[in-house]
């Protein structure tokens, strides 16, 4: 990097055009997402533990493989209280809070809430549709608890 | 890397839960997770997705973030990784055949430390510019327009004598030079390009 970018006014016009277009380039909207992810950083949730995830378990014996087909994620996470088994199967976030209990279900983007369920009497949720990016699930019970996870990248 | 005090107070600010210092390093760093993004010729969609991705991260990041000044190298590292895996998901490559690194630039740590010794740059850039007076903001964005806009228009629109726009141009140019946030970086340019030992990490 030459001094003349800082010392020749041609150059140092050309480079502050350059920087002031690769910022230009940007959506507003992009930016406004960022921000938005933040947002999580003050949901007063228990964050739940990943106890099991079926893409790093590859080794796993046969016999313990949940997710009937290979190729469905497979998550665990848990707290003292209640722990979360996830599915991720093409069209839905499955999942099943234990011991069962009723209440809401909802999966994050960076940009905020994007889908939720109820979470039957049996545990159970069914979230549609699956986010394309990363996202975190949060499951407030009708008991008060109130978990949230780790980022899912699906 | 330069341990850039102002990026060590925004991490430090929004790992004690301080929104408006998360809010300035995303624009701080929004550019950069798009121009990587753009490298790997990624739709505005797909970039989208990786956005919310490497926000999300690290926001999980902060609190475990050992050396804030690292924080561009990670956001770099982050994305490129994010890029790949969004390309592999929607088979646009397939995983075994190699040429996952070839759908973007090579990804050795020189050619990191270069882009981001540019992208620091850039933000310095910036932030002189934001620091201008509104006159010389207003000449230097008719300076920068392509197409070019002929002194004889700027002198209309700026109300200043046509023979004052060439000569106010390069004061408004000095102007940026020693504006603090670019003056620090070019400081330490001369320095190491004067071949002296203090030659910064």
């Amino acid at each position: 990097m030459s001094n003349d970018i800082w010392h020749d006014d041609e150059h140092l016009l050309a480079s502050l055009t350059a920087a002031m277009r690769e910022a230009e380039e940007v959506p507003p909207r992009f930016v406004e997402v960022g921000k938005a992810a933040f947002a999580w950083h003050n949901i007063d949730a228990e964050l739940a533990r990943l106890t099991y995830d079926s893409s790093e378990a590859e080794a796993e014996p046969a016999g313990v493989m949940r997710a009937q087909d290979a190729s469905l994620r497979a998550l665990t996470y848990a707290t003292a209280e209640l722990s979360i088994e996830i599915e991720i199967t093409p069209d839905a976030v499955l999942g099943q809070v234990l011991p069962p209990q009723p209440g809401r279900a909802t999966t994050y983007l960076a940009s905020g809430p994007a889908a939720e369920a109820a979470v039957d009497e049996m545990g159970f949720f069914a979230i549609r549709p699956v986010p394309h990016s990363a996202f975190r699930l949060r499951c407030v019970m009708t008991s008060g608890l109130d978990v949230k996870t780790g980022l899912i990248t699906p | 890397m330069r341990d850039d005090p102002e990026v060590i107070a925004l991490v430090t600010a929004a790992r004690d839960g301080d929104v408006e210092a998360w809010n300035r390093l995303v624009e701080r760093y929004a550019p950069l997770v798009w121009s990587t993004c753009r490298a790997y010729r990624l739709a505005a969609s797909d970039i989208e997705d990786v956005g919310q991705t490497v926000w999300l991260h690290l926001v999980e990041q902060l609190p475990r973030l050992r050396v804030p000044a690292a924080l561009a190298g990670w956001i770099v590292t982050t994305t490129r990784r994010e890029c790949l895996r969004l390309l592999r998901v929607t088979h646009r490559v397939e995983p075994a055949d190699g040429v996952g690194e070839a759908a973007g630039p090579a990804d050795d740590q020189q050619d990191i430390d270069e882009r981001l010794l540019a992208y620091e740059r850039n933000v310095a850039l910036r932030a002189a510019f934001a620091q201008l007076p509104p006159r010389c903001q207003h000449l230097l964005s008719l300076l920068m327009q392509d197409p070019v806009v002929p002194y004889s228009v700027i002198s209309i629109r700026l109300g200043m004598p046509h023979g004052s726009v060439g000569p106010t141009r390069a004061r408004c140019l000095d102007r940026l030079r020693h504006c603090p946030a670019l003056a620090a970086l070019i400081d330490a340019r001369a320095d190491t390009t004067g071949g002296g030992d203090r030659r910064e990490q």
